[in-house]
């Protein structure tokens, strides 16, 4: 008992050692890169790159707002609707899965324009194509949460003398949150990942700020490094954040 | 619509077609090779090692990958394909090594430990007990970063290189036929994506059906 208690000490202390080495060599790594590169640039462009990485943060929420009701509808179709509509929406689904999310952007913002001869404006496409790619990622989601309730209780609820209705309200939807949780939250920080491609519609998001900025003041190493560092703390953050909600939804005990 | 357009332009879609496919099966072997590495790595008993495997993945996983093609294009000043392979196979490696580590983490620790007691050696355990089974529980999950290499692929036109999603581009800018070109292109990447799809199905199949 004794000897396991003092290894596990030791262990620890070990650990802890490790710890602080990885950190006094980050911290040294960041001392020389502080020295070496012209970071005022960086401060120098603060304003529009705050305002940039808004722009980014703006077009993830609404993407995410219009794809997951949308979503939710496809995967209702895909499990629950009549043969054709079932086929419809995995088609839909799955094609758009398949393709390349930019291929997704280039269909709303230049090929269906081609055909129709209407333009759509920059924003529009943006949040319009990003909605496509969130709405068919979500489904599949969603459709993983639903098929993860055994099947046996929903039966058993409608035994009981539920409605449908209400059995999808009070015993299918809580339960298929909770498994949902952990893929909803990895795909909205890939939504955010995503809304770098939105670059070439030509909207200021986070992306294009840092590549604009480069061009004109040419100082790759502190910008690139910006923008790795802006768009990994946003994601730790937000992934960190909403992990906070995975046991948030108790079912209620009686 | 306007057709024949296409056939004016299919070298130019074929070319891309054989840059995608280039990219794709050099970035997926890459990234198969780092992810299978470094979430085996993982296993092992050195602290140190594990954490820093764990900062790479956080740190890959959490950046797009469009900005690891742009840095090593334009702050390393590497050639385009270079980049693009490269970039893609950083990119993948994270999630594959994820899925790997998924694959050990399913297997009971009691196996290992009864192992060890039977008393063989820790790489032993490695290679006969806990390999062969995480190969099974992984391989879906790897199968699906793959098809990700193709669709991945398409940013690496951003910086120039002529790929399928290029050419699209091109054809557009060219004839402003933009909606066949599209349509072309997609059905060639969906096709693809099916294709790798199904050939891991079929191989999971025979997998399982020998053992």
């Amino acid at each position: 008992m004794s000897i396991h208690y003092e290894q596990g000490l030791r262990l620890a202390s070990r650990r802890r050692r490790t710890e602080r080495l990885m950190l006094v060599a980050g911290l040294a790594l960041a001392a020389w890169a502080l020295r070496e590169y012209r970071w005022e640039v960086v401060v120098e462009a603060a304003p529009l790159l705050l305002s940039s990485l808004w722009n980014s943060w703006i077009l993830t929420l609404a993407s995410v707002g219009i794809g997951l009701p949308v979503g939710i509808v496809l995967a209702l179709c895909r499990r629950n609707g009549p043969r054709p509509v079932r086929m419809l929406a995995a088609a839909l689904v799955e094609v758009v899965r398949a393709t390349p999310q930019l291929m997704v952007i280039f269909w709303v913002y230049f090929a269906v324009p081609s055909l129709t001869g209407v333009r759509i404006p920059s924003w529009p496409a943006a949040i319009l194509s990003l909605s496509i790619i969130a709405a068919a990622y979500l489904a599949e989601v969603v459709r993983g949460g639903l098929n993860a309730v055994p099947a046996v209780l929903i039966e058993s609820a409608w035994a009981t003398g539920l409605s449908r209705f209400q059995v999808f309200m009070h015993v299918v939807i809580p339960q298929a949150l909770r498994v949902m949780i952990p893929s909803l939250i990895s795909h909205i920080v890939m939504m955010f990942k995503i809304t770098s491609l939105i670059y070439i519609v030509g909207i200021t998001d986070f992306f294009r700020a840092i590549v604009l900025i480069n061009n004109r003041v040419f100082e790759p190493v502190p910008l690139y490094v910006t923008m790795a560092a802006g768009y990994f703390l946003c994601c730790y953050a937000f992934s960190r954040l909403l992990r906070r909600f995975d046991q948030a939804p108790q079912l209620p005990s009686s | 619509m306007h057709w024949a357009v296409l056939s004016d332009y299919w070298p130019a879609i074929l070319h891309g077609l054989s840059v995608t496919i280039q990219i794709t099966i050099v970035a997926a072997l890459g990234a198969l090779c780092i992810g299978v590495l470094i979430g085996c790595l993982h296993q092992t008993r050195s602290y140190a090692l594990r954490r820093v495997i764990d900062a790479y993945v956080e740190l890959i996983r959490n950046v797009p990958a469009i900005v690891k093609v742009f840095f090593l294009y334009f702050v390393l000043g590497w050639e385009g394909m270079e980049s693009a392979i490269v970039g893609l196979a950083i990119h993948q490696s994270a999630y594959i090594c994820d899925a790997v580590d998924a694959g050990f983490r399913s297997i009971p620790k009691e196996q290992s430990e009864a192992a060890w007691a039977l008393g063989h050696s820790r790489s032993e355990v490695f290679i006969h007990v806990l390999l062969p089974q995480t190969w099974a529980v992984s391989m879906p999950s790897i199968t699906n970063q793959l098809i990700e290499v193709l669709k991945n692929s398409s940013i690496v036109m951003l910086i120039g290189v002529q790929e399928l999603t290029f050419q699209a581009q091109q054809i557009e800018s060219d004839t402003f036929r933009g909606f066949e070109a599209a349509t072309a292109v997609t059905a060639i990447y969906v096709t693809l994506a099916f294709g790798i799809a199904w050939l891991a199905h079929r191989f999971e199949q025979r997998m399982s059906r020998s053992k």
